[in-house]
């Protein structure tokens, strides 16, 4: 009987007006769309190769272990096609110092040629099936059971020995069918698209990734046929429900997204916090001062130069590096020492001495620092996120925004995933320098005896986390999308039961 | 007779589920739209005070030394002022760059300075911003997404649905022309959509020009008459639409389908589609080739001036050659700026151009253009800080001229007057907005907008007279 059923409704859509403009509208768009995205992904990926070239031009051109820069980038997302989430937003180059522990915050942006264009919203597929296919699924539902019960066909059907959960529950399969088509339809088109570009290249777990966001889009879009549901089955004409859904779909799809975070008492700025925090990091970091400025007071050699005046042709840097904005603080020192001066070869033992002492403590230092900046980073910059995250997932457009970045890992989690994978780095980094017993060595300032070999240095690449993992984030929305189906669905199962004919 | 239609119409609607919820969401958009103005207002206009007092400040202390400082150190930090109808659209002002660099001249050794230029900096990535970036609750959103929405709604069953119920044969019996009919049906939508908008509105522009944070003078007013008006048009445009599609179709439900993927399209994915067509499609900028000129230029420079540049002497030859030195140096760099700037806002406009097709782009336009903030309004920035700077140079130059004992050699010290200078005289950079320019400038988007009305509502009627009933 339910086949039966299914089979009726399915072709009762299939043959609409409005399938053929849904099937239609989903795809042009998404092929416009996608083109689009793809060639914006390929500049970003030339950019980081560019960033990459550069950076190993950098390291060659270091021939002391403090002189030069040590940079890395992260590579974009090719998932971010689907969902652009914070990729193009959060800095993707940052740099790798002992004295300094990269966040987020202070990272770079890599190659925007022109920022003027941001201006103009980027979509992504996401955002395509959050609008059309919302629409599309409240437009197969208005009329579900209030068509029916105008036309006087509900009567004729429940005649039949049928249950009444058995109608709805045909209903939702075969609508869901139909709206699966445009869904599928579009998305391998996307694809297609996807794979003939040869410079994006997607792994198994990009699939997996790939197969969440569908099933994520296919609750999203129940939700919305459900939502459709309920309201055919309170009302009593079709004219009401078709404009009752409407003004639902524009108030949870465009009004609410857009207005809640203005609404809401605004991100609160603890300014308190952000100033009490610096100074207690400028604290740390003067400690680190006057020890060294007693050390070399104590030394042998006269005066507080760290150069010990002994750069010929190369430089000696030495730097307090402060942004309070970002809760950013940090001293730095080394040279770069090509030659020599006759006279200052007595004082290599002596900076050799001063390295080895300043070194580790600006490590130490660094650390100290990140434990003080951290929870404050958190409490000023991420908690606010977090709250306008939750107040959007009153709204189904939340929830669905929220999982789809999950699974392409364009979410804050994903993005932190690459600071973290520098921190990680940066103590790969120092651990090597201790290995080589770098910051006692005279090619830590100067590499007039020889250049430092920077072929045993490991190498920083960044893996985007497992498939597990995405889907673990994912889980709290997605759970949230596949309840709220549930109970939409119960909810409509008591009406229609209730429901007079 | 019209006006008989256009009463039951309006009845008609008044009465109905749409109106009330329309009302209920006009005027709940709105009000967020004014409590949140006034929340975030007072502080950019506090920022605002607060940069210029500074850079003011910085100002005063070169006039307070000579004039030469001031010909070499310049006007420093210019700010865009806030626009008071900021709540009407924000214009992407949150990624525009709100400053113009007019400083930091260039140090080519301990004595040795050269004289200050205008830069113009990045448009600003809030990089430190890790929040779900979704606000936008402006007029310019309230008007071109949910108002036309409800445009729709109010006409999408004006035909169809009384075809469907024989209402309208019944009316077309009396002795009634149909363009009547057409003129009364599209009347008493559009002031049945007018009544709650203009509620919103109202109950929006008291919260703000009550409040005395915020102060709106007669041009904002003006600029606000303007921007209902073309609210208006606006509307009207898709209640036309809406009538065309209702008497091209048999259906009403058939009427709907159709309007909302033509709204979805033209409203939602067209603007940012196109722009983003437009703009991936573009050839990207790069800077090299004019860093390359820079050099080439400086290169020589230096090379015509070296031997002039490192001594101390100061007869007549030596000054003229610094000063000219400084003054080409400064020019060739100003004007290397601004080619790159150029070259960025061609790119955009070129852009924008493209997404013109779609009419809530043109809203879009429309109201950053009289709310005074957006693009448009940030070229016209640009261009008042250019203006300064010419008078600012001039000012300097002349009030030079005016010492009989000084060299008149600008950029060097021993080559300028050394009188004080009046802080009063000297001019200040005041950031305007001109009321006729941007009227004039977006005539033809309004034109473009009467248009579109135009012809959808001739099409209207052109359908509606052949339509059978």
């Amino acid at each position: 009987m339910l086949i039966t059923l299914v089979r009726r409704e399915l072709l009762d859509n299939l043959m609409t007006f409005r399938f053929a403009a849904a099937v239609f509208i989903t795809l042009l768009l998404v092929v416009a769309n996608t083109a689009v995205l793809i060639k914006d992904y390929e500049r970003r990926l030339e950019a980081y190769n560019t960033a990459l070239k550069t950076h190993q031009q950098q390291l060659r051109e270091r021939k002391t272990y403090s002189g030069g820069l040590l940079e890395i980038a992260r590579p974009p997302n090719p998932l971010s096609i689907f969902n652009v989430g914070l990729d193009k937003q959060l800095g993707d180059e940052t740099w790798i110092y002992h004295s300094y522990v990269p966040t987020l915050w202070d990272a770079r942006m890599l190659g925007t040629t022109n920022p003027l264009l941001n201006l103009f919203s980027s979509i992504d597929i996401v955002f395509i099936f959050e609008v059309v296919l919302s629409l599309m699924a409240l437009i197969f539902a208005y009329d579900a059971i209030a068509g029916e019960r105008e036309r006087g066909t509900l009567r004729l059907v429940l005649t039949h020995p049928v249950s009444r959960g058995q109608i709805l529950l045909a209903k939702y399969i075969s609508a869901m069918i139909c709206l699966l088509v445009p869904l599928l339809m579009s998305l391998l088109l996307a694809l297609i698209l996807l794979t003939t570009s040869t410079t994006i290249s997607l792994s198994t777990s990009d699939f997996l990734r790939i197969g969440g966001i569908i099933f994520s889009s296919v609750a999203y879009l129940s939700v919305f046929y459900f939502i459709g549901m309920l309201i055919s089955a309170v009302t009593r004409r079709t004219g009401t429900a078709l404009m009752l859904s409407m003004f639902v779909w524009g108030f949870s799809v465009l009004v609410y997204p857009n207005v809640i975070v203005a609404a809401i008492a605004p991100p609160y700025t603890s300014q308190a916090r952000m100033v009490s925090t610096f100074d207690q990091i400028k604290q740390i970091w003067d400690e680190l001062d006057r020890e060294r400025k007693q050390f070399l007071a104590n030394d042998a050699v006269p005066g507080e130069d760290p150069s010990f005046g002994m750069v010929k042709s190369g430089f000696a840097y030495e730097y307090f590096y402060e942004d309070s904005s970002v809760l950013y603080y940090h001293y730095g020192a080394g040279a770069h020492v090509e030659e020599l001066n006759e006279e200052s070869e007595p004082s290599v033992p002596h900076a050799q001495d001063y390295y080895r002492f300043l070194v580790p403590r600006s490590v130490d230092t660094a650390e100290q620092t990140w434990l003080v900046q951290r929870p404050a980073l958190e409490a000023i910059f991420v908690q606010p996120a977090i709250v306008d995250r939750i107040l959007l997932r009153f709204s189904p457009v939340g929830m669905y925004d929220a999982a789809t970045q999950a699974w392409a890992g364009t979410d804050l989690h994903g993005l932190r995933d690459f600071f973290e994978a520098a921190r990680k780095y940066r103590r790969t980094v120092i651990d090597y320098y201790y290995d080589k017993n770098a910051f006692r060595a005279r090619e830590w300032f100067s590499a007039d005896k020889g250049a430092v070999d920077w072929d045993s240095l490991p190498q920083f690449s960044f893996q985007r986390s497992d498939v597990r993992i995405h889907a673990e984030r994912a889980l709290p929305d997605m759970l949230l999308l596949l309840m709220m189906n549930l109970l939409l669905f119960m909810v409509i199962l008591l009406v229609f039961t209730k429901s007079e004919v | 007779m019209i006006w008989h239609i256009t009463k039951r119409e309006l009845y008609d609607n008044l009465n109905s589920l749409r109106f009330a919820l329309t009302t209920v969401l006009l005027l709940g958009l709105m009000l967020t739209n004014a409590v949140s103005h006034l929340r975030e207002h007072p502080k950019r206009i506090q920022k605002y005070n607060e940069a210029v007092i500074k850079s003011l400040d910085g100002l005063a202390s070169h006039t307070d030394d000579s004039l030469y400082m001031l010909a070499q150190q310049g006007p420093g930090m210019l700010y865009k002022k806030p626009s008071p109808l900021y709540f009407c659209a924000e214009g992407g002002e949150h990624l525009l760059p709100d400053v113009v660099e007019g400083g930091s001249p260039f140090g080519y050794s301990d004595n040795l300075r050269g004289v200050w230029k205008l830069k113009y900096p990045d448009a600003n990535i809030n990089m430190k911003r890790v929040g779900p970036d979704v606000t936008k609750a402006d007029w310019a959103f309230v008007i071109g997404y949910v108002l036309s929405l409800i445009a729709l709604l109010f006409t999408f069953d004006a035909v169809s649905s009384e075809r469907e119920s024989g209402t309208l044969r019944l009316m077309l019996a009396n002795s009634v022309p149909r363009h009547t009919v057409l003129i009364g049906k599209f009347l008493g939508a559009l002031i049945s959509v007018s009544i709650p908008f203009t509620l919103a509105v109202l109950l929006n522009l008291v919260l703000i020009s009550t409040s005395s944070v915020v102060h709106l003078d007669t041009e904002a007013w003006g600029r606000l008459g303007i921007i209902f008006f073309t609210a208006f048009l606006y509307t009207c445009l898709f209640l036309a639409l809406g009538l065309l599609i209702s008497t091209r179709v048999q259906r009403s439900a058939v009427s709907l389908v159709i309007l909302l993927l033509v709204w979805v399209t033209f409203v939602v994915f067209m603007p940012s589609t196109l722009a983003s067509i437009a703009s991936e499609f573009s050839p990207s900028i790069s800077s090299e080739p004019r860093w390359k000129r820079h050099n080439e230029i400086q290169d020589e420079l230096w090379t015509k001036y070296d031997k002039w540049l490192w001594t101390n002497r100061t007869e007549k030859e030596t000054l003229t050659a610094k000063s000219e030195f400084f003054t080409k140096d400064a020019e060739a760099e100003e004007r290397l700026n601004r080619e790159g700037l150029t070259e960025k806002v061609a790119q955009v406009q070129y852009a924008r151009a493209i997404t013109r097709v779609s009419p809530a782009t043109l809203l879009q336009h429309l109201l950053e253009s009289f709310a005074g903030t957006g693009f448009e309004r940030h070229l016209q920035f640009v261009e008042n800080t250019q203006r300064y700077a010419r008078q600012l140079r001039e000012f300097v130059a002349d009030t030079d001229k005016s010492d009989p004992e000084s060299l008149h050699i600008i950029g060097v010290r021993e080559g300028m007057t050394k009188k004080k200078i009046l802080p009063e005289t000297v001019p200040k950079f005041e950031d305007t907005l001109d009321f006729n320019k941007d009227f004039n400038t977006r005539a033809m988007e309004l034109l473009l907008l009467a248009l579109f009305v135009i012809v959808l509502l001739s099409g209207a009627y052109l359908a509606f007279v052949r339509a059978e009933v």
